[in-house]
């Protein structure tokens, strides 16, 4: 694997992200195929029957826009629609409808920071397209079966510049594109469902002339990008050391097998023969709708990135709650987190909370994320700051809460009844330390004789006596008062 | 006369998927040529300065409101037209190994 030092690759991503739309990009079916029959989503145009005239959606324009903006552009003020020929059993029209040479997006870029440094990788276009059904191929048959509920899906192609060297960067940048998605609500960005699905170019040079590059087609895992990249670069390397030459081609990954496998030669590539659709008229947008799509943009994940660094949190911490956020959509962690923004120490027990606890809660069970735990936290904030909490008892306490199936009303009584709240009366541990020192004269005149370690056993009574229930900060200070004045 | 080879139209044929005979082919393979000595006079225009014609109707921006439409018909009848189908879904020669 020295070899390998030698090698350098390069990487360019293109992303098919699914719009978050009613209705197909063309026809008034349906666009949410997850739960339906096979064809109930379909009319005469998904159909391709002859002479359906397909006619555009306009929040497929709206939200293409929307992820120009999150890509930090603006979307093109005249876009047109091509027909991109072939011929698949999936793809009843025998095209499909794209944008070829005028798309909606041209240029932006994706920004995001790996190991401590900033990175940028420019966006070469990203265009508007339907999507073609979905084959299945029975085992055993000669024959395949086609359902059309996907096809006419609503889709932005987002094609990224070669500027990625590392499969760890092109994760990391699929990742900051999926919150970019997210965050702008352009995507439901359901993974498992296909809702984005990757396109990695992977070629290797020994100098700065680029290699003979391979496309390995429909990753829908960060995880799956990570490591065909990392097999493709393995792949061409040992092809190159072995004499032989890297073959143009597209590619398919094994997810079981952990391997690419070659599907198509680039040799026979099709000739797609695009022209402008004429049933499609050029979509023409001015300054008035751009601004008016920016002002309803929300804040994106580098925004949130700053404001909660701001709060003390640490990247670790951040990234787990921006992810979370969109995530387990309806718990709403940046809004709890709002509430303390004037409170840098509530700020990060809260976040430590939501990272350690209640996030992993959800990732469980997202049933219960959309509940407003917001008169939870603040209740037990409360009790922490007037020591009533342990923080080890704060946790548990918030745990008990939100496992439960309705969040008790009342948290303080609650957690007395738990037994989690600690005693940091200070009469009533007055008189428990009197007891102890009373019951352990040995122990008492050693600490007095100077062996200060003692108190540890002595303050060990105390909590056993009140059931681990003292506060043990309170409690140590009032037994070092009493014996060593 | 731009002269297309036999390749370029057996190409052509494989895209367009058609079958044709021998004879077919020739015929094909001198229209062809024609079609594309024409395409060459044209080129011969100089369009320096002109906007691409993507379209002639002069419209722009048709479009829907994105809602689900009733068209007034059973999507499944949509099958009725499909030469086999098997479990609602179009049966087609296997794709894939």
């Amino acid at each position: 694997m020295t070899k390998n030092a030698n090698y350098s690759a390069t990487i360019g991503i293109e992303c098919h992200v699914q719009l978050k739309t009613v209705s197909k990009l063309f026809s008034g079916a349906g666009n949410d195929a997850r739960q339906a029959e096979p064809n109930t989503l379909v009319n005469h145009i998904d159909f391709g029957l002859p002479g359906a005239l397909p006619v555009f959606n306009a929040q497929a324009l709206s939200l293409a826009s929307r992820a120009a903006l999150a890509l930090k552009t603006r979307p093109q003020k005249f876009s047109t629609f091509d027909r991109k020929h072939y011929f698949y059993p999936d793809l009843p029209m025998g095209y499909q409808i794209t944008q070829y040479d005028q798309p909606i997006i041209l240029g932006g870029k994706v920004e995001f920071t790996l190991n401590n440094e900033k990175k940028t990788v420019g966006i070469t276009r990203a265009h508007m397209e339907s999507d073609a059904g979905k084959s299945t191929h029975p085992a055993g048959k000669d024959y395949s079966l086609v359902d059309l509920n996907r096809a006419g899906t609503p889709l932005l192609e987002i094609v990224s510049e070669p500027d990625m060297h590392s499969s760890a960067e092109a994760k990391a940048y699929a990742k900051e594109l999926y919150l970019l998605m997210r965050y702008a609500d352009v995507t439901e960005g359901d993974l498992y469902h296909g809702n984005m699905r990757f396109d990695v170019n992977v070629s290797v040079s020994q100098d700065d002339s680029l290699g003979t590059r391979t496309e390995t087609k429909n990753l829908n895992s960060f995880r799956s990008i990570e490591k065909a990249i990392d097999y493709e670069i393995k792949r061409q390397i040992e092809v190159i050391e072995s004499g032989q030459k890297v073959v143009q081609e597209t590619r398919g990954w094994n997810d079981a097998k952990g391997r690419t496998i070659s599907q198509r030669s680039k040799e026979n590539a099709d000739d797609y023969r695009y022209m402008p659709d004429p049933d499609l008229p050029p979509i023409v947008i001015d300054d008035d709708y751009i601004e008016n799509i920016a002002s309803t943009m929300p804040s994106l994940p580098d925004e949130l990135r700053l404001k909660l660094a701001k709060n003390g949190l640490n990247e670790a911490q951040i990234e787990t709650l921006i992810e979370a956020n969109v995530d387990i959509a309806p718990a709403g962690y940046l809004k709890l987190l709002d509430a303390y923004a004037d409170d840098r120490e509530a700020a990060r027990t809260l976040a430590n909370w939501l990272v350690n606890v209640d996030i992993p809660l959800f990732r469980d069970e997202p049933s219960f994320a959309a509940r407003d735990r917001s008169k939870l936290y603040a209740a037990v904030l409360k009790l922490l700051n007037a020591n009533a909490l342990s923080s080890t008892n704060a946790k548990e306490l918030i745990q008990a809460c939100l496992s439960m199936p309705e969040l008790p009303q009342a948290i303080e009584a609650y957690a007395e009844a738990n037994g989690l709240l600690q005693q940091s009366d200070s009469d009533e541990l007055s008189r428990v330390v009197d007891e102890v020192i009373a019951a352990n004269p040995k122990a008492v005149s050693d600490v007095m004789n100077g062996e200060l370690k003692v108190i540890g056993f002595l303050l060990g009574q105390v909590m056993a006596k009140t059931k681990g229930q003292a506060n043990p900060g309170m409690a140590k200070q009032i037994l070092e008062a009493k014996l060593l004045k | 006369m731009a002269e297309l080879s036999r390749e370029d139209v057996l190409k052509l044929v494989r895209l367009a998927r058609l079958e044709l005979s021998e004879a077919e082919i020739e015929e094909y393979q001198s229209e062809l040529s024609q079609i594309l000595d024409y395409v060459k006079q044209l080129q011969q225009v100089d369009t320096a300065g002109l906007q691409p014609t993507n379209q002639v109707t002069g419209l722009i921006n048709i479009m829907r409101e994105d809602e689900i439409k009733d068209y007034g018909y059973d999507a499944r009848k949509l099958l009725d037209n499909v030469a086999q189908t098997e479990a609602d879904q179009i049966k087609v020669k296997r794709m894939v190994e």
